[in-house]
């Protein structure tokens, strides 16, 4: 990690390895989802082979949801969290924030398909500064969204102000490898194989190139848990998924 | 819960927000709440002087896409 995520002013932050402005991320964020959402479901499934779709039903087994829950779920995108949330707890209300439109309008034409447009809300808004009342929701969520953010600290605490008491966040994100040999494998096929995928089924080698760089960038599991407590939630805990290539982590707002 | 019947058809553009929906939102920088202009189809923050596009039934809750009320 270098001094710029640091940087005491606060005037940058990273977009993968380059550092900006924090002022362009958010602007250079939205282009690579806005480039890639009408094949982000699809580049997800090829690029972890699927995988990601095993730790989201981890995560839903670990998040346990209940019919009469309200879930928020940040960075939302097309829905992938709040339908299988609504697949164990049919009664349940979500509502999806993302702040790419056209992910949201793919996740609406979704909901229509499957006739479940009544259960969910979409809302295009920004992590930091989320449009909701205090102690509002009941479970609070965000997939493979929180390294996007710039100031990752604002957003917990947005998390933690829109929970109710007895509320819970779980945030799934890729992480680090345990030690260090497996960690270069796993660099040698993101940074070769995952462009060049993005490049062949989206046309988009750039934008795949950010998410690989980004990835390797975010903090290990450790030191996010301490995030997480530091925005004030208790009994966080992580577990690992597929050896740490991705984590999940819990938090309670007591 | 809701004042409108479910729509299979899809939202059109100028679909009017549901009310629930309106009243779980506040000004993302104010937390003040929001009035709905419903003939401009937009949520408007008196607090922060903005007011803040719906577009096919999404309301774009961020600043930079709001408009700036004199």
């Amino acid at each position: 990690m270098t001094d710029d995520t640091m940087n005491p002013d606060g005037t940058t932050t990273h977009f993968g390895f380059k550092t900006v402005d924090e002022r362009e991320k958010a602007g250079l964020v939205h282009g690579v989802f806005t480039n890639v959402a009408s094949k982000y479901d699809i580049m997800n499934d090829v690029m972890s082979v699927g995988i990601h779709r095993i730790w989201k039903d981890a995560m839903m087994d670990w998040l346990t949801p209940r019919d009469g829950q309200h879930l928020l779920d940040v960075a939302g995108g097309t829905g992938d969290i709040a339908f299988r949330f609504l697949e164990r707890a049919p009664m349940a209300q979500c509502t999806v924030l993302d702040m790419t439109e056209s992910m949201l309008l793919e996740g609406q034409k979704r909901a229509e398909a499957q006739r479940q447009s009544d259960k969910l809300d979409w809302i295009v808004g920004d992590a930091m500064v989320l449009p909701f009342e205090d102690n509002t929701f009941d479970r609070y969520t965000i997939s493979f969204g929180i390294r996007n953010v710039t100031r990752i600290p604002d957003a917990l605490s947005e998390a933690y102000r829109v929970l109710k008491p007895g509320g819970r966040l779980m945030v799934l994100e890729f992480s680090q490898l345990p030690n260090q040999g497996m960690q270069k494998l796993y660099d040698l096929y993101s940074f070769n194989v995952i462009p060049r995928m993005g490049q062949l089924i989206a046309n988009d080698r750039d934008s795949y190139q950010y998410l690989v760089e980004s990835i390797r960038k975010f903090p290990d599991q450790d030191t996010f848990a301490n995030m997480i407590r530091d925005a004030g939630f208790s009994q966080v805990k992580y577990r690992n998924l597929s050896f740490g290539i991705a984590a999940l982590h819990s938090g309670w707002k007591i | 819960m809701r004042d409108t019947e479910p729509n299979d058809q899809g939202q059109k553009a100028d679909t009017p927000l549901d009310r629930r929906m309106l009243e779980a939102l506040v000004c993302p920088l104010t937390h003040a709440t929001l009035s709905y202009d419903a003939e401009r189809n937009e949520l408007v923050s008196k607090a922060a002087h903005l007011a803040y596009p719906i577009r096919g039934g999404i309301p774009i809750m961020l600043e930079e896409e709001a408009r700036k009320l004199d």
